[in-house]
C-alpha cells in the first residue's frame, strides 16, 4: 500500500488568536478527486490555504509525495507541484491573458503549451489578448484554473470554483472539471455548491467548526438526506 | 515676455532636467509601485552615484557599486520593512540616507567639488536656434536610451511580468513558484542603479556634495505624485513636465521657477489627486 | 488629581531641576534653550503623528512662517512688543498650515507625507528668492530682540531659559489637556482605525485638518522663539533638514509620548555638540546619530521615553493583576433585558407608512463583475429584516451601500423616507444608521469603553467639535451611553482592557457595541455570529432581539436557524439578484431559494450524462 500523494495529519491553523483548525486530518490519493463540504465558516478555504503554505499551521504536520512541506513558503510548495486556485480567483488585471498564463508557466517543471491549454479553454484563445480584468467571472474561473494546468500541477486545489458563477457557466466548468478528473488529475475541491461538487468527486471529506465530521462516498452523502441537513444546512 | 529664442532654449533645458527627473523618479516609483516602500535614502543614493563618477574614471566600476549599495540596502535593512506600515518605511530609509550622506562627508569632506566633462562630451554644438553644450545633449540621448532601456525590462521580460504581477498581488505571485522575496530584491536593485546611474551622468553638470540629493529626492517626489504613485508612464511624463516647467517659469522669473513646480502639484492634488496616470484608490 | 497631573508636576520639576543639573553635564543655557524650542514644535509634531498617526515631513514650512513673521515684524520695527510678534507669527503659521493642510488631509499614508514634505520645500523656496527682499534671503534676518517682562529684559541665558520652559510647560498642560479630551480621543481613534472612526459618524477630514493646524501652532510659536533666542532668524529653519530633525528626535525620544521630542532633542544636541569635541570622530556625530536611529527604528520601535511610559504601564498592569482575560462562561454575563440608551438619532417625521429603509433598484458593478443588480426591498419600521444568500450573493456589498460606504452604480436608498445615497458614511452615521462589520473593525489599543465612547461621542457632539480642554470622560449622557451599550453587549467586566487583549468572541460583541452606542435607529449587522461559540451565539440571538425591541434590525447572517428565529422579513439574494421576499415560513417553502442553495441547478441536469448532449 503506497502512501496518498497528499497527506495531512492533524493540523491546527489560526488567524491571529482565533483557532480555525482543530487537528484536521485527510489524504488525497493519487488520481483521485477529494471533495470538502461544509458551511460557511467551517474552515474550508483555510484548509486549502494552510496546505498551500499562504498560513502556516500551528501543528501537525503536511505531506506531498512523502515529503514534509508544512512551513515551507508558498513558491516552494508550488515548484513540489501543488497549486492552489484561489476563490478570489486572484488574475492580475493588469496582464493580459497570455500573459497571466505565462508568469504562471515560468517557474513550472514541465509546463503544458499555451497551445494545450487554448485547446483545452477555446474561449481563452479567443481573450488571449485581453486585460485580466475584462475577463467575465466565468472567464476569470476558466484561466485561474488554466493556470495551475499550465503548471502541470500535481495536485489542484480548488476553492469554490463554482461560486458566483451562473448556471451554465457552472455547467461549463463541471464539465471540465470532469474531464480532469477523467484524466487521473488529482484534485483537492472545496465547494458550496455541493451538487456540482459531488458529480465529479471520488470521496468526500465534511468540515464542521474546524472538525472533519465525515468522510465517505458521495453516494453516501446522497442517500443520508439527515447527514446533509445536519452538517450542510441543506 | 522673452524672447522666442529664449523660451525656445530654455525649453530644452527643461528637456534636459526633464528626462534626468524622469529618470531618477521612475526607480522611485518602481520601488513604490511594487514594494510599496517610499526610498527616502533615493536621493543620497543618487548623491552617491555622483561621487562614484568623481571616484572612479571608468563608469564600469561604479554600476557595481550602485548593485553592491542596492543589494545591501533591501537585504540588510528594508526587506525587514515590507510588512510595517508605510511610516516605519519612510523613517528607516529616511535613516539610511542619513547615514550615506554622513559617510560621503566623512570621506570627502563637506565642500563642494566638480566633475569634468568627458572627453567625448566637451564643446559645443550649434543647433540652428541655439547653441547647446555638447555633454547635456548627450545626456538626454543617453536618459531616452536607459528609459526605452527600463521600459523594455519592465514591459517585455519575464522579470517585468513578474514585477507587474507582484504590484498587484504579490501573494498570488508566490502561489504561482515564484520566489517573491527575490524579485523584490531585483526590483530593489534596478530602483537603486537608476538613482545612482543618474547622479553619475548629471555629476559634471552640477557641484558634487554630500547633500545634493536631498532637493532631487523632492523633485522626485513631486514628479511621482504628478505621474501617479507606482506609474513608471507616470514618472517618464512627470520627469518632462516638472523640468519644463521649472525651466519656462525660469525664462519669466528665475525666483520662482521651483515654487511654480509645487503650485502646479498643489493644483493638481485638488483637480486629479491620483495623478496623470494613476488609478483610484491606490495608496 | 495629584495623580491626574502627575506627569505635569513632574515636567514642572524636571524644568526646575535641568538648569541646576544639566550644566554640569556639558549642558550650556544655549543648549537648553534650543532643546525646549525643539520640544514645543514637538508637542505639536507628536499630536499630528504620535497621536493621530500623520507623518508630516514639513513642519519646517510653519517653523518658519513662524519665525520670518515674527522677526520681520520686529526688525521691520512694525510691531513694539516681542509677545504680540510671536503670537502674529504663531497665528501666520496657523493659517499657512490651514492652507497646507486643506490640500495634504485629502490623501493618507505616503502621499499625505509627500504632500507635506513638498510643500515644505515650496515655502523654502518662497522664502529663499521671491521674498528675498522681506525674509533677506539665504541671510536670514538679524537683530530680533529679546522679549521683556515687567520692564525687565529676558536676555540670552537664564532668564531667557525660564520663559520658554514656562512656555514649554504651558503647551505641554494644552497638549495633555487636548489628548485626554473628546477631540484628542477621536485623533487617537483615526490613528486606530480612520475608516471605522468615520462610519461612526466623526468627520475624520475635519479632524485630521484641526490637529495639523494646532501642530501648525505649535511650530510657529517655536519658530518665533528660535529668532528670538539666537537674535537672529536663519533660514536654515525652512529647509527639510529642520523637519527630518524633528521626525529622527521624535522617533528617538519616543513617539505618541509627547515628551519624545524634547527627549530626543536632548540627546541629539547634547550629542552633537559633545561628539564634536572627540578629536578624529567630531564630524562623524550625525553618521553615529544616523546608525543609532535606525537601530532605534528597527529594534526599540517605542524610542526611548516610548520603553519607560510602556515599562510603567506594564508594571502598574501587573500590579492591577490585569491578566490576559480567559473565555468561557461569560455569555452568562448578558443580561437578558439591555439597558436604554441615553442618546439617540433623531427621528424624521413621517407618516407610519413610510419604511425605515428601502433600497430603489440597488446595482454594483465592478467592471465586468455585476455584484449587485437591481435590487429593492422595504425594511419595516421596528420589524427585524434578514438578507441570506449563497456566498457570492451580493449580500455584502448590499449592506455597504446600504450605508453609502460604497456608492452604488445606479439606485439609491431611503432612510425614512428621505435619500441617503452619496452622503457617505459619516453623514449617514449622524442621521441614525449604524453598522456592525463582517470583520471586526475594532479600535484595538483602546480599552472597551474608549471604543464605545468615540461612537457615543459621535452621536453626542456631531461630526466635529474642538472642545479641547474637557476631559473625554467627563458629559454625563455620553457616559451613561457608554456604560449602557457596554453592558447590553456584555463588556462590563472588560470595560478597562485593551480591545487587542480581548478573545474573539468578546471582539465580535465589542463590534457591536460600538455600532450600537452611535443611538442608530437603523442597525445593520453583517454577520453578527460569525466566529462565536455555540454558547455565544444563543446569548447573542437573545442580544439581537433585545435590541429590536427599540429600533429597526437589518442582518446578514449564515446561521439559518438563527435567521428562521429572528426575522420577519428575509430578504433572498443569489447571483447579486433579489430571488425572493417573504416571511420565514414562505421563504422555507420556496422552490427556487431550495435549488440556489443546492447550487442554481436541478438534480437531473448535474447527475445525468445530460450535459455533454
Amino acid at each position: 500500500m503506497t502512501a496518498s500523494l497528499l497527506e495531512i495529519e492533524r493540523i491546527n491553523s489560526f488567524y491571529g488568536d482565533s483557532h480555525i483548525l482543530f487537528d484536521v486530518s485527510l489524504h488525497v490519493g493519487r488520481n483521485e478527486v477529494v471533495a470538502l463540504l461544509g458551511r460557511n465558516g467551517a474552515g474550508k478555504t483555510t484548509t486549502l490555504r494552510t496546505i498551500m503554505g499562504v498560513l502556516a499551521p500551528r501543528s501537525g504536520s503536511i505531506r506531498l509525495d512523502g515529503e514534509p512541506i508544512a512551513g515551507r513558503p508558498p513558491f516552494e510548495i508550488a515548484r513540489r507541484g501543488l497549486q492552489l486556485v484561489p476563490e478570489e480567483r486572484a488574475i492580475f488585471g493588469q496582464l493580459t491573458v497570455e500573459e497571466n498564463l505565462r508568469l504562471a508557466a515560468l517557474t513550472a517543471p514541465s509546463a503544458w503549451t499555451l497551445d494545450r491549454i487554448y485547446e483545452f479553454f477555446p474561449r481563452l484563445r479567443e481573450r488571449r489578448r485581453s486585460g485580466g480584468r475584462q475577463l467575465s467571472g466565468g472567464e476569470q474561473q476558466m484561466l485561474a484554473i488554466a493556470r495551475a494546468l499550465i503548471r502541470d500541477a500535481r495536485v489542484i486545489l480548488l476553492d469554490e470554483p463554482f461560486e458566483g458563477l451562473a448556471p451554465l457557466i457552472v455547467r461549463d466548468l463541471v464539465r471540465v472539471s470532469r474531464e480532469l478528473a477523467e484524466q487521473g488529475r488529482t484534485i483537492l475541491v472545496v465547494e458550496q455548491n455541493v451538487t456540482a461538487a459531488l458529480s465529479f468527486a471520488d470521496r468526500v471529506y465534511i468540515l464542521n467548526n474546524g472538525h472533519i465530521v465525515w468522510e465517505g462516498t458521495p453516494e453516501a452523502l446522497r442517500s443520508d438526506p439527515a447527514l446533509m441537513k445536519a452538517h450542510l444546512g441543506i | 515676455m522673452p524672447s522666442a529664442p529664449l523660451l525656445l532654449s530654455q525649453a530644452f533645458n527643461g528637456l534636459a532636467l526633464g528626462t534626468l527627473l524622469a529618470l531618477v523618479s521612475s526607480g522611485l516609483t518602481i520601488i513604490l509601485g511594487t514594494l510599496g516602500v517610499l526610498n527616502f535614502a533615493h536621493g543620497a543614493l543618487f548623491m552617491l552615484g555622483a561621487y562614484a563618477m568623481y571616484v572612479v574614471a571608468t563608469a564600469t566600476g561604479s554600476y557595481v557599486l550602485a548593485v553592491v549599495v542596492g543589494v545591501a540596502l533591501e537585504r540588510g535593512l528594508v526587506r525587514l520593512f515590507y510588512a510595517r506600515p508605510h511610516e516605519d518605511q519612510i523613517l528607516v530609509t529616511f535613516g539610511a540616507g542619513i547615514v550615506f550622506t554622513e559617510i560621503a562627508r566623512a570621506i570627502f569632506g563637506g565642500n563642494a567639488l566638480t566633475v569634468p566633462t568627458p572627453s567625448w562630451g566637451q564643446g559645443i554644438v550649434h543647433l540652428g536656434f541655439l547653441f547647446y553644450p555638447t555633454y547635456r545633449l548627450q545626456l538626454i540621448g543617453i536618459i531616452a536610451a536607459l528609459l526605452i532601456a527600463l521600459y523594455l525590462v519592465l514591459y517585455r521580460t519575464s522579470i517585468g511580468l513578474v514585477v507587474r504581477a507582484g504590484i498587484e498581488d504579490a501573494r498570488m505571485v508566490g502561489i504561482l513558484g515564484i520566489n517573491v522575496r527575490r524579485a523584490f530584491l531585483a526590483v530593489f536593485v534596478i530602483g537603486v542603479v537608476t538613482a545612482g546611474v543618474s547622479g553619475m551622468l548629471y555629476a559634471p553638470i552640477i557641484s558634487v556634495e554630500p547633500d545634493m540629493g536631498s532637493n532631487f529626492l523632492v523633485q522626485a517626489f513631486v514628479v511621482i505624485v504628478i505621474g501617479g504613485l507606482g506609474s513608471f508612464p507616470g514618472a517618464v511624463v512627470g520627469g518632462i513636465v516638472a523640468g519644463e516647467i521649472i525651466a519656462l517659469t525660469s525664462a519669466f522669473n528665475a525666483a520662482y521657477s521651483d515654487v511654480m513646480l509645487y503650485a502646479v502639484m498643489a493644483l493638481l492634488l485638488v483637480l486629479r489627486p491620483q495623478g496623470l496616470f494613476g488609478s483610484e484608490g491606490r495608496v | 488629581m495629584t495623580r491626574r497631573l502627575g506627569p505635569e508636576l513632574a515636567m514642572a520639576l524636571v524644568l526646575i531641576a535641568a538648569p541646576f543639573v544639566l550644566p554640569h553635564l556639558g549642558f550650556s543655557f544655549d543648549l537648553l534653550q534650543r532643546i525646549l524650542d525643539w520640544g514645543i514644535i514637538g508637542l505639536g509634531f507628536d499630536l499630528l503623528f504620535g497621536a493621530t498617526g500623520l507623518l508630516s515631513f514639513g513642519q519646517a514650512a510653519f517653523y518658519g512662517t513662524g519665525g520670518f513673521v515674527s522677526a520681520y515684524l520686529l526688525t521691520a520695527h512694525i510691531v513694539g512688543s516681542v509677545w504680540l510678534a510671536l503670537a502674529i507669527g504663531t497665528v501666520a503659521a496657523g493659517v499657512f498650515g490651514l492652507l497646507v493642510g486643506w490640500l495634504a488631509v485629502r490623501r493618507i499614508g505616503i502621499y499625505f507625507t509627500m504632500i507635506t514634505l513638498a510643500f515644505g520645500q515650496m515655502a523654502f523656496f518662497l522664502e529663499n528668492s521671491p521674498l528675498a527682499g522681506l525674509t533677506g534671503g539665504e541671510n536670514g534676518l538679524p537683530g530680533v530682540p529679546v522679549p521683556s517682562l515687567a520692564g525687565h529684559k529676558l536676555t540670552a541665558g537664564e532668564p531667557l531659559y525660564w520663559a520658554l520652559a514656562i512656555i514649554f510647560l504651558a503647551g505641554f498642560v494644552l497638549a495633555r489637556r487636548i489628548l485626554h479630551s473628546p477631540f484628542g480621543t477621536v485623533l487617537r481613534a483615526i490613528k486606530q482605525n480612520t475608516a471605522r472612526a468615520g462610519m461612526t459618524g466623526q468627520s475624520v477630514p475635519a479632524y485630521k485638518l484641526a490637529v495639523f493646524v494646532i501642530a501648525a501652532l505649535y511650530a510657529g510659536l517655536a519658530g518665533g522663539l528660535l529668532g528670538v533666542l539666537q537674535s537672529y532668524m536663519p533660514p536654515d529653519a525652512f529647509m527639510l533638514d529642520t523637519s527630518g530633525q524633528l521626525v529622527v528626535q521624535t522617533v528617538i525620544g519616543g513617539v505618541g509620548t509627547l515628551i519624545g521630542p524634547l527627549v530626543g532633542a536632548t540627546i541629539w544636541l547634547w550629542l552633537r555638540d559633545n561628539l564634536q569635541l572627540i578629536p578624529h570622530l567630531g564630524a562623524l556625530w550625525k553618521l553615529v546619530l544616523g546608525l543609532i536611529f535606525i537601530a532605534l527604528v528597527v529594534v526599540l520601535k517605542r524610542g526611548i521615553a516610548g520603553e519607560v511610559a510602556f515599562l510603567v504601564s506594564r508594571r502598574r498592569a501587573h500590579a492591577a493583576g490585569e491578566g490576559v482575560p480567559e473565555e468561557g462562561g461569560e455569555a452568562a454575563v448578558m443580561p437578558v433585558k439591555a439597558p436604554a440608551l441615553a442618546l439617540h438619532a433623531p427621528f424624521a417625521v413621517t407618516g407610519p407608512d413610510v419604511p425605515a429603509l428601502r433600497a430603489i433598484s440597488l446595482s454594483k458593478f465592478y467592471g465586468g463583475l455585476h455584484a449587485v443588480e437591481g435590487v429593492s426591498f422595504d425594511v419595516r419600521r421596528g420589524s427585524i429584516h434578514a438578507v441570506i444568500g449563497p456566498n457570492g450573493a451580493g449580500k455584502s456589498t448590499l449592506f455597504k451601500m446600504l450605508k453609502d460606504e460604497i456608492p452604488p452604480t445606479a439606485g439609491q436608498v431611503e432612510l425614512f423616507g428621505s435619500r441617503i445615497t452619496g452622503l457617505g458614511p459619516t453623514r449617514t452615521a449622524q442621521l441614525g444608521v449604524g453598522k456592525s462589520n463582517q470583520l471586526n473593525q475594532l479600535f484595538l489599543d483602546m480599552t472597551a469603553e474608549e471604543n464605545v465612547r468615540i461612537a457615543a461621542l459621535a452621536r453626542a457632539r456631531g461630526t466635529f467639535r474642538t472642545d479641547l480642554w474637557r476631559r473625554a470622560n467627563s458629559l454625563p449622557e455620553v457616559e451613561l451611553q457608554v456604560r449602557a451599550a457596554i453592558e447590553t453587549v456584555g463588556l462590563t467586566h472588560r470595560a478597562q482592557v485593551p480591545a487587542h487583549v480581548l478573545p474573539y468572541g468578546e471582539k465580535r460583541r465589542l463590534e457591536i457595541g460600538i455600532a450600537l452606542a452611535t443611538g442608530p435607529n437603523v442597525l445593520l449587522l453583517d454577520e453578527p455570529l460569525a466566529g462565536m461559540s455555540p454558547a455565544e451565539r444563543v446569548a447573542t440571538r437573545a442580544l439581537v432581539r433585545e435590541i429590536a425591541r427599540t429600533r429597526t434590525l437589518v442582518i446578514v447572517e449564515h446561521d439559518m436557524d438563527a435567521i428562521f428565529e429572528l426575522a420577519e422579513r428575509i430578504t433572498v439574494l443569489y447571483e447579486g439578484r433579489l430571488l425572493a421576499e417573504g416571511t420565514p415560513e414562505e421563504i422555507q417553502r420556496n422552490q427556487a431559494v431550495q435549488d440556489a442553495y443546492l447550487g442554481g441547478m436541478h438534480e437531473e441536469g448535474m447527475q445525468g450524462e445530460g450535459v455533454h448532449a
